[in-house]
């Protein structure tokens, strides 16, 4: 039986409230009078997988079965999500190698021999060996990495990107040549929230640069309300131009899948749960941990909770046409994650966790924490935002975990450089972000060595520049506060310290809600 | 002299009209002072002041220079401009007292101020000065006053303390002392070349130079013998500053200084003794002007205002006096006063006038009074305070020197051991704050080591200066002339003097200092230069040195070997070469210290066999990752400056040419090492050319500015090892990355940009980051 999400309303009888915060968590007392949001508890998973995959496979929406799409001698292409989904890592084997291995075999049976593997990681980083082998399982890794079959995109390989034209808006559409050029493109995707899958999956997936550009820029991002709602999202609009173009050039076959939302295995699902349903083992694994964590080293909490890997189950898997499927999709994530809100607040409280897409076995920068707390969960909302407009973000965390050379060499450079310059998402987009995107040193490590695009941390602050046009004040609690203001925010050690920085925004008595999340949730704001 | 009644004698200005006076040393502080009075009280005298050329500027136009000084203003004015001072009053002779020039016939009388003031000149240079100096001066004035046929005055400035030693009440007499001034003299100016040739004997230079190899032996041999032959030359002036000062007490003297000068009293005696007129005269210790011309001046720091200025900064924690020790201060307008008066007052033919100016006979003034009155001033005026407010002022205790010693020698032991660590600490921000602290401590005790040295007999100096004399020669002044030309050193008000005259003068240029800068923010060295692309396309090309280990990533050759090394072994086979070179390490750090090239040929030896494609294929699939992962993104970031730019980017590194394959886009041109391969295409064991270390970045960087067409005056180098300083120091714009202690001193001295590129906090150290790659 599973519980919807709900809001509930601080008094005096609700205990301290888990907020995370980076590598960790604390126990917020709240004012009287907060709202809190939670979100559903698990929906009911699939009992056997497999059989989903094949029944979906076989009998996909508004397409043929897959069988009769197969033909020998034909060029079969299967992209997949890259390691960005789901967060944390699913714990071994990924759905999306089992659903590789009923497509790898329904192509075997059909006799189809020209078969590649592209991991659709767009601007993001080449996965390692290791990352690679983790998703698609070892068996199918085994069989087609040591041929050169199994790869990770490679945005910047001109050689290896066609242009299919450019949308009735002007847009190009650039991807993948050997995607572009096959009979039949399956994309197995992890549709974690409302902003993934559809046309996104292979129109931004397997995009290039000159792609991408034309949605991922300042301005498409503030009029992206939410981007966790594709018909009121001007990224997703354009997306889907593209997508639709891409479907005049090229079969894809879609499918996607849905997960629960367990993202936090025994001991630490305590984290999962409402505060005052904790058992006494609960509250000593709580009481261990905070002690523990206290007591570890930076480097060494990192490495505990990024040795995290969740038990999801798989809520749903579609296949067949992708506007299609992304409707069943969404209706399951809805399911999910969707909380109904009554009336926009004038503050919101956000705990950004250890982890987002872009930092998957890497390190939360001051970047990132932004784009995950003013990106991810400030648009986390169906309707209207959570905070009214003009309102106050308060967001926890400490912005101190430092920049992965390896992963994200131009967030350092965007750091020092551009955010200490400006911090305006039009005015940097403007200045910086064709300099960034053309270097080549930074392309270099894209294509040679596990880099995110140079351009990248600008799409990170893109993310957020829906927020920061629509909020009065940002307020990190327990932050850095050198970060904090090289970010162009205002740091507060307590939440107390906090609401009063904000009162000269939104009054002495404003109305607070905190949204606890993770487990992710989508509010739906009434 | 005896001392006649003032009644009676004509005043000073009347006895002193017309006549010609010689002065040296004007541009000294007395002389100058000496001068400023004569031009101003006595405007009937005539002046030719006898000054040496110095470097291009001739003699006439130091004195030019010395007399558009702001004291000289008033007689400046008078006589209607510099030009016309020096035509009406002021005659130049050019010349040097070490072999002086002809006089003027017409000569009076002659002051002879010059000399050497420091307390611990080489041996030779005393004897120079204050013996030779004073025997050839006094040659020129036997021949002037035979040729002009006059009785020629000449006036002797020496010091109240050549009495040396001595305890008690001291005369104004001849010195009673036997020693033979010729065989001293002899054996004086024989000391420069002695030591010198005992520097210059092998036995000598073999310890010099193994110390300084032992030192700077990183940077290579020309640094290492460089730094022999200044520690050769150092070790020179140290001794003859040491035979002087031990010659001097072994007969009796505090130092070479009072010695020679009592010495040369002797030529001065046997000069008189020749029938002619001479005063001796004899000041204490000359300090800021009372009065005139204006209260508190004073040029140049003389004996107390380094300590007076240590303690006001807090930097004087103890003295090694007693508190009821007099110490002889008199202020330097008496002693101008008084050898004019002596000059007004020349004594009989024959008999030498002997002549105190101190103030210990009649108003002495003692250590314990002038600490009270230094603290009483800086509690009123404390220097402006730094970032942490005003510092405190040590409270003296005056524990006797004995005491003092051993807490200094305590002190320096602590230093001397604190070195030796921070030597061997590895290197980190710690250690270079340490560095710091300790060059800040050991600067401190330096400072006090040599002035308590110094100092310490004078402060121990239970002497006092009878001044009868200048008491009689005051007394046959007129009441006016009295005012005039007053030097009564029982007037002062050692309270009124301390406080408000002299430690206010002294303490104000440092003051003026601390207000300027604390106007203009300090130079921060971690602040690079901006670089900007040429100007034209013609200019010559400008490039920029990296080294890699330790200043691109944080790394070292053991560590990259190990890198490569494990890749390729086992799990099991990894701890046993792990272990093979733990046990190595002791002796590979050991020849780093000395012998970088042969380490780099022992660790390379153990490629042997290995196949070169296959080094290439671990460094590109397992440590390329590692290696970025490791970059500091500030070097990185420099590099692409310098690129962007249009600089010429270069890698110079001991490390072997596969280990810098990641780097590779970001250099124009990569120096490193290169294994030998066989016709198999497996490596010998053996390096193509000699590892590139030491001194021989620097030849390569020249031969490379050569070839390339480059500016090397314009360039730049990056490098964190004192071993890497020949290629620092071949460029303009040298860097010290994270430097070790050696190299950060020097950047330190040098004023070089030290920065403080580190691998980002995120990156792990581990010796087998090929092992990561495959999780």
């Amino acid at each position: 039986m599973t519980r919807p999400g709900f809001v509930l309303e601080v008094d005096d009888r609700t205990p301290p409230l888990l907020v995370h915060e980076g590598l960790g968590f604390r126990l917020e007392e709240f004012p009287l009078g907060t709202r809190v949001v939670y979100p559903p508890e698990p929906i009911p998973s699939l009992r056997d997988v497999d059989e989903a995959i094949l029944d979906a496979l076989l009998h996909p929406v508004d397409a043929e079965p897959l069988p009769t799409l197969l033909k020998p001698g034909m060029r079969l292409t299967i992209a997949f999500d890259d390691l960005s989904l789901p967060l944390p890592t699913m714990r071994a084997p990924d759905i999306r190698g089992r659903i590789i291995e009923h497509v790898l075999e329904l192509a075997a049976r059909a006799g189809v021999d020209d078969v590649e593997l592209i991991a659709a990681n767009a601007l993001h980083r080449r996965m390692t060996e290791g990352e690679l082998r983790h998703i698609v399982g070892e068996r199918v890794f085994r069989s087609f990495f040591p041929q050169g079959a199994l790869s990770n995109f490679d945005a910047e390989d001109r050689a290896n990107l066609a242009h299919l034209g450019v949308t009735e808006k002007g847009e190009d559409v650039e991807i993948s040549k050997r995607a572009a050029e096959s009979d039949l493109l399956v994309y197995v995707n992890v549709n974690l929230v409302a902003m993934d899958g559809g046309h996104k999956s292979v129109g931004i997936g397997l995009a290039s640069y000159r792609s991408l550009r034309h949605h991922h820029n300042a301005r498409t991002m503030v009029h992206s309300r939410s981007f966790m709602d594709h018909e009121h999202s001007a990224m997703h609009s354009s997306a889907w131009r593209m997508g639709r173009l891409i479907k005049e050039h090229v079969k894809v076959f879609q499918i996607e899948t849905t997960l629960d939302n367990n993202v936090f295995p025994r001991p630490y699902d305590f984290l999962m749960k409402r505060e005052w349903e904790w058992s006494i083992r609960d509250q000593a694994s709580m009481l261990a941990m905070r002690r523990g964590l206290a007591l570890l080293p930076q480097k060494m909490r990192h490495r505990r909770f990024h040795d995290l890997r969740s038990a999801y189950g798989v809520t749903g898997v579609n296949a067949g046409e992708v506007e299609a499927v992304h409707e069943r999709t969404l209706r399951k994530v809805h399911q999910q994650q969707r909380v109904e809100v009554d009336g926009q607040t004038d503050v919101a409280v956000f705990g950004v966790p250890y982890l987002g897409p872009y930092n998957v076995n890497s390190w939360m920068n001051p970047i990132l924490a932004t784009c995950m707390g003013l990106g991810y969960y400030f648009n986390s909302y169906l309707g209207r935002p959570v905070v009214r407009p003009g309102g106050v973000a308060i967001l926890y965390h400490p912005l101190d975990e430092g920049f992965s050379t390896l992963h994200h060499p131009s967030y350092v450079d965007f750091y020092e450089e551009v955010l200490a310059e400006s911090t305006d998402p039009a005015v940097i987009g403007e200045k910086f972000e064709q300099q960034f995107a053309t270097d080549p040193w930074y392309i270099h490590l894209y294509r040679t060595s596990h880099a995110y695009h140079g351009v990248h941390p600008f799409y990170m602050w893109y993310w957020a520049a829906h927020a920061m046009d629509h909020l009065g004040d940002v307020i990190w609690v327990g932050a850095d506060r050198a970060a904090a203001a090289r970010l162009g925010f205002r740091a507060a050690s307590t939440l107390r310290d906090a609401l009063e920085i904000a009162s000269s925004t939104v009054g002495t008595s404003p109305s607070i809600t905190y949204l606890r999340n993770p487990p992710h949730l989508l509010a739906d704001v009434r | 002299m005896t001392a006649d009644p003032g009644s009676g004698r004509p005043p000073v200005r009347t006895s002193l009209a017309g006549r010609h006076l010689l002065l040296t040393g004007v541009t000294g502080f007395v002389g100058k002072a000496l001068l400023q009075r004569l031009l101003t009280d006595v405007p009937e005298v005539r002046l030719t002041v006898l000054v040496r050329p110095r470097g291009s500027t001739p003699g006439a136009a130091r004195v030019e220079k010395l007399l558009g000084g702001p004291i000289f203003a008033d007689a400046v004015e008078r006589a209607g401009g510099v030009a016309a001072l020096m035509a009406e009053r002021v005659a130049v002779l050019e010349g040097d007292l070490s072999d002086p020039p002809e006089l003027p016939t017409d000569l009076d009388a002659v002051a002879h101020c010059a000399g050497d003031v420091s307390f611990d000149p080489p041996v030779d240079e005393a004897f120079r000065t204050n013996v030779v100096g004073v025997r050839r001066l006094l040659a020129r004035v036997e021949e002037a006053s035979a040729a002009g046929a006059r009785d020629l005055h000449y006036l002797h400035v020496s010091t109240a303390y050549v009495a040396g030693r001595r305890r008690g009440p001291v005369f104004e007499e001849p010195l009673d002392h036997r020693v033979d001034v010729d065989r001293e003299l002899a054996w004086g100016l024989a000391q420069a070349e002695q030591v010198e040739a005992r520097s210059r004997e092998a036995d000598a230079l073999a310890g010099m130079r193994r110390k300084a190899e032992r030192e700077h032996g990183r940077a290579g041999m020309i640094t290492a013998a460089a730094a022999g032959e200044e520690a050769r030359r150092q070790w020179v002036k140290d001794e003859l500053v040491r035979i002087g000062t031990e010659r001097a007490r072994s007969l009796g003297w505090t130092d070479c200084y009072t010695f020679t000068k009592a010495l040369g009293e002797r030529v001065v005696e046997a000069h008189a003794a020749a029938g002619r007129r001479v005063t001796i005269y004899r000041p204490s210790i000359i300090e800021s002007a009372l009065e005139r011309p204006h209260p508190g001046w004073i040029e140049g720091f003389k004996m107390a205002e380094p300590l007076i200025l240590a303690y006001g900064r807090g930097e004087l924690p103890l003295f090694p006096g007693a508190a009821d020790t007099t110490i002889d201060v008199v202020p330097v307008d008496h002693v101008v006063a008084s050898i004019i008066a002596c000059l007004a007052r020349p004594p009989e033919p024959g008999e030498p006038a002997y002549v105190h100016l101190s103030s210990g006979h009649r108003n002495p003034v003692t250590f314990g009074m002038i600490y009270d009155h230094v603290r009483a001033y800086f509690q009123a005026n404390p220097f402006a305070g730094g970032e942490r407010g005003h510092t405190r002022l040590p409270v003296w205790t005056w524990p006797g020197s004995v005491s003092v010693e051993r807490l200094m020698r305590t002190g320096e032991r602590a230093h001397r051991a604190a070195e030796r660590l921070v030597a061997m600490a590895p290197r980190s921000d710690r250690t270079i704050d340490w560095t710091r602290r300790l060059d800040r401590q050991g600067k401190r005790l330096a400072f006090l080591r040599r002035y308590l040295d110094l100092y310490r007999e004078y402060a121990e100096a239970e002497v006092r200066f009878v001044d009868d004399h200048a008491q009689a020669l005051l007394a046959s002044l007129s009441p006016e002339d009295r005012e005039t030309f007053a030097f009564d050193t029982a007037t002062i008000d050692w309270r009124h003097y301390l406080e408000e005259v002299h430690c206010p003068a002294v303490t104000q240029p440092i003051r003026d200092l601390d207000r300027l800068r604390s106007r203009q923010s300090r130079p921060d060295p971690s602040r690079l230069r901006v670089l900007e692309p040429a100007p034209a396309e013609d200019a010559p090309r400008v490039a920029a040195f990296f080294d890699m280990d330790g200043t691109l990533l944080s790394s070292n050759v053991v560590e990259t070997y190990l890198w490569m090394r494990l890749a390729e072994l086992s799990p099991t086979e990894k701890v046993a070469e792990a272990a093979r070179m733990a046990a190595r390490l002791p002796k590979i750090v050991q020849a780093d210290r000395y012998d970088r090239a042969g380490m780099l040929r022992a660790v390379y030896k153990d490629y042997a066999g290995a196949r070169l494609a296959d080094l290439d294929a671990i460094v590109d699939v397992h440590l390329a990752p590692y290696v970025l992962e490791r970059l500091a993104p500030d070097a990185v970031r420099r590099i692409r400056q310098h690129r962007a730019a249009g600089h010429t980017t270069v890698l110079i590194t001991g490390a072997l040419r596969p280990l810098t394959r990641p780097l590779t886009p970001l250099f124009d041109h990569i120096e490193a090492a290169d294994l030998g391969v066989d016709d198999r295409g497996r490596c010998t064991g053996h390096l193509t050319t000699p590892p590139l270390v030491g001194e021989s970045r620097a030849a390569f960087v020249r031969e490379f500015g050569r070839s390339h067409g480059l500016d090397l005056a314009a360039s730049f180098a990056y490098a964190d090892s004192y071993s890497d300083l020949s290629l620092l120091e071949a460029v303009g714009h040298p860097v010290a990355v994270r430097p070790d202690v050696a190299l950060f001193r020097h950047a330190r001295a040098k004023h070089w940009n030290v920065v403080d590129w580190a691998s980002a906090g995120t990156s792990q150290r581990v010796l087998d980051p090929a092992a990561r790659v495959t999780r």
